[in-house]
């Protein structure tokens, strides 16, 4: 789909993603709420893992994590053969721009630009060539299902489309996996369906790893290789769907 | 981020709240505006001062003095000087000082009190006596009307237009300044062409001790009843230049209101008291000059020649020695002015960071949004950074235009109050180069050290709370 072509490393890594005895607290008062207690992910190039479990299970704060956008308190995250639990905060930000590309439940767009600028907005913080970042956005608008809709603000998109917008920027700067956070959880279920077949398309026909947060676990069984299950901080169960 | 996308990021930020950039930059503009008006004020006035000095290149003026003669207590210490017998301005030591490198013309102060009557109009006021080789400088060389004496001996007067207006002259063919003419109406000038003036004898009476009268009496062992035996000599002079009206501020005396060569005036018999230095010296010749008026070439030699002045045991005050005074008082005054525009300043600093703190709150998810999709705390910050400096810049281009406007308001009101007055319109302000870049320059470093800490809270913004954030 994109229009460079996907080489990831001559030598394949066993696991894109993996993460080794990871540990979250959080501090509400004086209360310690232990989010993540000990999870030991792997997840292989190509692969569509999807995470089930219950609010406060600790689901998106684990996605949080391997994502760049918060720190652990204890074990490690391997991203493409990158450390990231303990990486500086610039090395971080390279990480959300170059290895990893984010969806949200709520989009997250920024509702003052165009669908194409939100996706530029995400090439310049990559550093791609001034020049040649219309016609990427374009492209990959294009390959979402979004070519009309280019020049429109989130305000005047459908919760699909927006959403769109959203897989589209998050693919802008070609990351190594795409992280999905409840992706289908602000839209009804015929535009959700949508957005998971889009999602399945991507993994199947790019070989784009996916690592996806859903509450939705019949959903999850359709496209995925694998289902975790997590429960009060720890993965609780694994079902192999397909290998 | 390339620095390209953080400007036009920061712009476009600016442009989507226009509202709010236009009133902080307002403040801005204000602020640079005012100070802009204030230290041009100041600046402009130390730069009237100092023009005219040049102007009448009195910057190469030095004037000597007898001896160390603290200029404090001149009497004093001229009496103490005149006992222990220190160097006095003799035609001697004026050889010696016409010997120094770099000096080009040195002449004696020799004043006269005369009465001086043209036709029907007579006035009594103090003649100078200059040489004609001062006609190389200001404002000798360029008389208006005329021209200076060509010899030290040539019985000549050169006469200021005041001295004419005092014989009930007034001159057809100068510029009468607007608004003068109703000044004193109760006068009534004869107008005459200044070709009228010139070439016309002017006679110039002197009083002088009759010396033989004085003798008969004391002969006589009479005490003279009444007055002193005085007798007046008359001498013919022609006028043969017109001095320009003197405006402003630097008139200093430098012509007076009648000159006539140095010779010349030698041979005037008159009292030989021209001023209360020679009646407390006692007068004569063997005293001295009061003082020597030194002209060097050019600005560059006269701390060197000055140096080598006092080296002979002589005081020296020049124009530079006074402008430092001069310039020492407007350093506090463009403190002050400048102060207030600081002020000002600082209030729109604050009024920068108000609103950069406002819209951070405002911008919180999106921020967040920037950090998730691979935005560094570095790129925040620059974006913030280039916000506020782009506010002070167009603040400070701005406020530099307001601030010019106000200046030539200002300028055209306060000659048009002057003018009445019979004041040469003036430039009052005065803005220089560092004052334009130092301004908007200020302008900037302000609205950076405004936006540090918006900047800073910008950049730390958490993107997991800011994305939870509705």
């Amino acid at each position: 789909m994109s229009s460079r072509a996907r080489v990831r490393r001559e030598h394949p890594l066993e696991h894109i993603l993996e993460t080794r005895s990871l540990t979250k607290t959080y501090h509400r008062g004086t209360t310690e709420i232990r989010v993540l207690d000990g999870v030991d992910i792997a997840v292989a190039p190509g692969e569509f893992v999807s995470i089930v479990g219950r609010s406060g299970s600790g689901k998106s704060t684990l996605l949080n994590l391997i994502g760049g956008l918060d720190t652990p308190d204890g074990g490690s995250i391997t991203v493409d053969g990158h450390e990231v639990a303990s990486a500086h905060p610039k090395a971080l930000a390279l990480h959300r721009r170059r290895t990893v590309g984010m969806v949200f439940q709520s989009f997250n767009l920024i509702t003052t630009r165009t669908a194409l600028e939100n996706v530029t907005l995400a090439l310049a913080f990559g550093e791609f060539p001034r020049a040649k970042r219309r016609e990427r956005a374009t492209s990959l608008l294009t390959s979402v299902g979004l070519a009309e809709r280019v020049d429109h603000r989130p305000g005047e998109l459908s919760g699909g489309e927006a959403q769109r917008v959203a897989v589209a920027r998050a693919l802008a700067n070609d990351p190594a996996i795409l992280l999905a956070d409840e992706p289908t959880g602000n839209l009804d279920s015929a535009t959700s369906a949508e957005i998971i077949a889009l999602l399945r398309e991507l993994n199947r026909d790019h070989g784009l790893t996916v690592l996806m947060v859903t509450h939705d676990h019949e959903g999850a069984r359709e496209v995925s290789n694998r289902v975790l299950t997590l429960l009060d901080g720890r993965v609780v169960d694994e079902e192999v769907v397909r290998s | 981020m390339r620095f390209g996308d953080v400007g036009r990021l920061a712009l476009e930020n600016l442009w989507r709240t226009r509202l709010r950039t236009v009133l902080t930059t307002l403040g801005v503009i204000i602020g640079i505006g005012a100070l802009v008006s204030m230290v041009s004020f100041g600046s402009g006035i130390q730069h009237n001062v100092a023009s005219e000095f040049r102007q009448l290149e009195l910057f190469t003026l030095i004037q000597v003095l007898p001896g160390d003669i603290d200029m404090s207590d001149p009497v004093a210490s001229g009496m103490q000087a005149m006992e222990e017998g220190v160097v006095t301005l003799d035609d001697e030591t004026i050889r010696a000082l016409e010997a120094i490198p770099g000096v080009k013309l040195v002449y004696p102060e020799v004043t006269f009190p005369a009465r001086l009557a043209l036709d029907d109009g007579a006035s009594q006021t103090t003649v100078r006596a200059l040489p004609a080789a001062i006609s190389e400088f200001k404002p000798f060389s360029e008389l208006p009307y005329g021209r200076f004496f060509e010899s030290d001996d040539e019985l000549s007067i050169v006469v200021s237009q005041r001295l004419l207006e005092d014989l009930g002259i007034r001159l057809t063919d100068v510029p009468e300044p607007a608004g003068r003419a109703r000044e004193d109406t109760t006068v009534i000038y004869r107008m005459l062409h200044s070709d009228e003036v010139l070439g016309r004898k002017l006679t110039l009476s002197t009083s002088v001790v009759d010396a033989a009268a004085l003798m008969q009496s004391v002969a006589r062992f009479e005490i003279p009843s009444g007055d002193l035996p005085v007798r007046e000599e008359v001498t013919e002079l022609t006028i043969v230049g017109i001095l320009e009206r003197s405006g402003g501020f630097t008139s200093l005396g430098l012509g007076g209101r009648a000159i006539v060569p140095p010779e010349t005036a030698e041979r005037i018999p008159r009292l030989a008291i021209s001023s209360v230095w020679d009646l407390i010296g006692g007068g004569g010749e063997d005293s001295g000059y009061t003082s020597v008026s030194v002209r060097v070439g050019s600005m560059q030699d006269l701390d060197a020649a000055q140096e080598e002045i006092e080296a002979l045991g002589l005081s020296t005050v020049t124009i530079a020695d006074h402008l430092e005074d001069v310039r020492n008082a407007f350093v506090v005054m463009d403190a002050l002015l400048g102060a207030v525009g600081t002020i000002a300043l600082l209030v729109a600093g604050l009024g920068i960071a108000n609103t950069m703190v406002t819209s951070i709150l405002e911008r919180t998810r999106e921020i967040g949004v920037m950090k998730a999709i691979g935005g560094g705390e570095w790129d925040i910050r620059r974006i913030f950074f280039v916000e506020a400096a782009a506010i002070g810049l167009m603040g400070g281009i701005l406020g530099l235009v307001l601030g010019w406007l106000v200046t030539r308001l200002a300028n055209v009101i306060a000659n048009a109050y002057i003018r009445p007055y019979g004041v040469e319109p003036t430039d009052l302000f005065h803005m220089p180069l560092w004052l334009i870049l130092g301004a908007v320059a200020f302008a900037v470093v302000v609205s950076l050290l405004a936006g540090i800490y918006p900047a800073a809270r910008a950049a730390r913004v958490d993107p997991v709370t800011a994305l939870r954030h509705d």
